[in-house]
């Protein structure tokens, strides 16, 4: 039981290193509020899986009913690819899919960006791999 | 008398050999025991994947490096450790001033800033060797040849060459500057020692924007310490930027090492660092363009 605990004791604190250096990428925590989160519901309009870090584009409907556009950027590319085992694909998500995103906002007011910490695809919830994103 | 002491000497160094060859001969060592950082080792053999271990990402131990990055399972010198700033001349403060980076106590938002790796610009050296970019990067390769040793680098698919035929490190005045600079090495007993000028001076030594001139002369100073574990130092020299030698902390890596043992689906982890990371400008651009520029307050119009 020990060494059990121990190992995963071990594998949680090897994913916390690799969280906390992935976080700090390309001056995300500069750019970001990284303590603060909202949650947006919407529908997906572009999937871009590039470098250096993927990007989900949604339309969220307003309360004027006017559609306002909005991006995401996810985790460094690398960390989401098949090879890491993240547990989808770059055609897991397409454009008209039902989108609900939890992320930290941008530090500049009516910047439509935010850098996505929860992603919800057609009522399921998808793992983001490392970079502190929900690790299922 | 002394012929007995002196055949009895004989003797018993006859036999120490005797069981030193019989104890060879009857201990194979094990397939586990080839591998790990018990296992032997040539000194002289520095070849493999090498995985940063040690906690400092950037050139040196400068202050607010890393903060809050935890110690690693190296210990390392974390932050707070004797953390020394750059013995900057007046110029090399300067040209530190004008570098913007994305991290460190000096950040802001990429829009805002002038990091070469926002626009795909070639990291060079020293700086790939900081290994400065997490998880699966956070490594480099080294494959030895008869007359060089190559050092490849996934983040930006970049590679360096170091000639080790015994040629003589050329005049820097005689040089192109090159992103990754001219190189020699040699052998100082179990210590690979590399020399390099020629450096184009528009890379940055590490993440945070401490700046070089093309006259740097860099030396790199790597020891095979066990089977597993790599230990690098390296020496700049800069009289323009920096008053004096200025070193780097010691930096370890370990071999074919990863912090993370199974992927979260439970599978095992294996290699993977062959992803042919490349950084291409139009992709960059286009990132910068509609999310970075975007978020950082920066007008796209």
């Amino acid at each position: 039981m020990k060494r059990k605990l121990t190992g995963s004791l071990a594998a949680i604190a090897g994913l916390l290193l690799v969280s906390s250096t992935l976080v700090a990428h390309h001056g995300t925590s500069v750019t970001y509020q990284v303590d603060k989160t909202i949650t947006l519901n919407g529908v997906v309009t572009e999937w871009d899986f590039s470098y250096p870090h993927p990007q989900l584009y949604f339309d969220v409907k307003g309360d004027d009913g006017k559609p306002a556009h909005w991006g995401s950027e996810f985790g460094p590319t690398p960390m989401m690819m098949k090879n890491m085992h993240v547990g989808w694909s770059r055609e897991s998500i397409k454009a008209g899919d039902q989108v609900t995103i939890t992320c930290n906002p941008h530090k500049q007011a009516g910047a439509n960006v935010c850098l996505c910490k929860e992603l919800v695809i057609n009522g399921k919830k998808l793992p983001l791999g490392g970079g502190g994103q929900n690790k299922e | 008398m002394r012929r007995v002491l002196v055949g009895s000497l004989v003797a018993l160094a006859g036999a120490v050999v005797f069981s030193s060859v019989m104890l060879a001969q009857t201990a194979e060592p094990s397939a586990a025991a080839k591998s790990g950082s018990s296992a032997p080792f040539d000194p002289h053999d520095i070849s493999g994947v090498w995985y940063r271990t040690s906690p400092i990402q950037t050139f040196s131990a400068v202050p607010n490096v890393q903060p809050g990055l935890p110690r690693t399972i190296e210990g390392g010198r974390g932050r707070g450790a004797n953390l020394v700033e750059a013995p900057f001349t007046p110029a090399g403060k300067a040209a530190y001033d004008k570098n913007k980076p994305g991290y460190g106590p000096r950040a802001s938002p990429p829009a805002f800033g002038n990091d070469p790796m926002g626009t795909c610009d070639p990291l060079g050296i020293p700086r790939q060797l900081n290994a400065e970019v997490g998880s699966s990067h956070q490594t480099w390769e080294i494959q030895m040849t008869k007359d060089r040793i190559f050092q490849f680098f996934q983040w930006h698919h970049d590679w360096r060459e170091v000639w080790t035929d015994g040629r003589s490190l050329p005049k820097t005045d005689d040089l192109e500057p090159k992103w990754d600079g001219y190189s020699v090495g040699h052998w100082d007993g179990n210590t690979f020692v590399v020399d390099s000028v020629g450096f184009d001076d528009r890379t940055w030594l590490d993440k945070f924007g401490y700046a070089h001139t093309e006259q740097m002369k860099l030396q790199e100073r790597y020891r095979r310490l066990d089977h597993d574990t790599l230990e690098l130092t390296m020496t700049l020299t800069d009289p323009e930027y920096y008053t004096k030698p200025w070193v780097s902390d010691t930096k370890i890596f370990k071999l074919n090492f990863s912090p993370v043992k199974e992927f979260p689906t439970g599978e095992p982890k294996i290699k993977n660092w062959d992803e042919q990371v490349y950084c291409a400008p139009s992709e960059e651009y286009r990132f910068n363009q509609r999310v970075r520029d975007g978020a950082g307050g920066k007008s796209t119009q």
